[in-house]
């Protein structure tokens, strides 16, 4: 059976979706630039594991999420200081901060590993809520492909905003001049600039579970939508608002 | 406006918003009996391929809020110019990823009302346009 086949489930889901979420799940198997795709499959794991870890309901409920030392539930090949990350993206990413991006670094997870960790979590936390949303089983995790990382690193990728390296608006050319499709780009897409197909698969995503990229500036576009741009944005700013995101 | 952060409490003028609303907040708190409860009620009031749409979009949220937190992403500068008042209103500057956009001054604040008409146009431009074949 190919993955994401929705064809048993209760509510009609148009096509678009199992396709993005195909794609994601394609690109989660594969070596990336800075990890295997065991290693990124392990980063899925991770993700799934996280909502019930002991760990991470301390931290949560503590004053500072930095205050808490443990061992998160579960085994992984990930090392700690991943896996930590990636917990920490999933329950509480809200309470990050720059200093805890540069330790991460001096624990071996460079900023190319932590995008592409990032790019993962995202990925499977939009898919998974999506799956309980509608009551769904979680999709079963992909195989792993066998490969080594590329190392790859755009060049024009340079630090400047936020925590981690992006290539600057106008400096999306030759190999990444995909990424941006306009003469700007907004700093939630190029945040993940340093690893390129994390920014592929996130324009993919949103396309099947938001809006197209190119639309967001449309507030009439509800093309192929049963919620018109207003019931979308609500759903889409009280998500955010609850998740505390400013941005 | 206010339904964002003040849930189902306040009218949002937007059809069906109490059912979108207790949706969305039942995917955030994961709940399953909350979560399949709300479903059954925005089933009946907008249909089934409404609740697709509806977990689709809580679920790119639940993505999106975690690139820009994981990352420390300051506002991009016109919409933090043109929505200066607004964040002030929802309260949206208390939340501790605001840390990383510096304060507005009350000359951007002028400048971003007088932007707000070509909010639109600014939208377009930072998000990207429609690529063309060929």
């Amino acid at each position: 059976m190919a993955a994401f086949d929705y064809a048993e489930a209760p509510l009609p889901i148009r096509e678009d979706l199992p396709e993005a979420h195909r794609a994601a799940w394609a690109s989660m198997a594969a070596p990336g630039c800075w990890w295997s795709g065991a290693e990124r499959v392990a980063i899925a794991e991770a993700v799934r594991r996280a909502p019930s870890c002991h760990l991470c309901a301390q931290r949560k409920a503590a004053l500072s999420p930095f205050s808490v030392d443990g061992a998160h539930d579960g085994e992984s090949l990930l090392p700690g200081a991943a896996l930590d990350a990636v917990h920490r993206l999933v329950t509480d990413a809200s309470r990050l901060s720059r200093s805890w991006v540069e330790k991460l670094a001096a624990a071996g997870v460079s900023e190319g590993h932590y995008v592409e960790l990032l790019g993962i979590v995202v990925a499977v936390v939009s898919i998974d809520a999506f799956h309980r949303g509608l009551g769904l089983a979680l999709e079963p995790l992909p195989e792993p492909l066998a490969g080594a990382p590329t190392g790859y690193r755009p060049r024009s990728a340079r630090p400047g905003t936020g925590w981690v390296s992006m290539i600057p608006v106008g400096g999306a050319k030759g190999d990444e001049a995909d990424l941006f499709s306009g003469p700007t780009a907004a700093n939630v897409i190029r945040a993940m600039s340093l690893v390129p197909d994390a920014v592929r698969t996130m324009k993919t995503l949103s396309a099947a579970q938001y809006v197209p990229m190119h639309a967001v500036g449309d507030i009439g576009w509800s093309e192929g939508r049963v919620l018109d741009r207003r019931q979308i944005e609500l759903v889409a700013g009280r998500v955010s608002a609850l998740n505390e995101c400013f941005y | 406006m206010a339904a964002v952060t003040q849930g189902r409490s306040v009218p949002s003028g937007v059809p069906h918003a109490d059912e979108l609303l207790a949706f969305a907040e039942a995917i955030v708190a994961g709940d399953p009996e909350v979560i399949a409860l709300a479903r059954v009620a925005l089933e009946r009031a907008m249909g089934p391929a409404a609740v697709v749409d509806a977990a689709a979009v809580a679920g790119n949220f639940e993505r999106m809020v975690r690139i820009a937190d994981g990352t420390g992403i300051p506002l991009d500068t016109p919409v933090k110019l043109v929505s200066a008042d607004l964040r002030e209103e929802l309260g949206l500057d208390r939340f501790g990823s605001a840390r990383e956009t510096a304060p507005t001054t009350a000359v951007q604040r002028l400048l971003g009302r007088l932007l707000r008409p070509v909010v639109p146009w600014l939208a377009r431009r930072m998000m990207g346009r429609r690529e063309r074949a060929g």
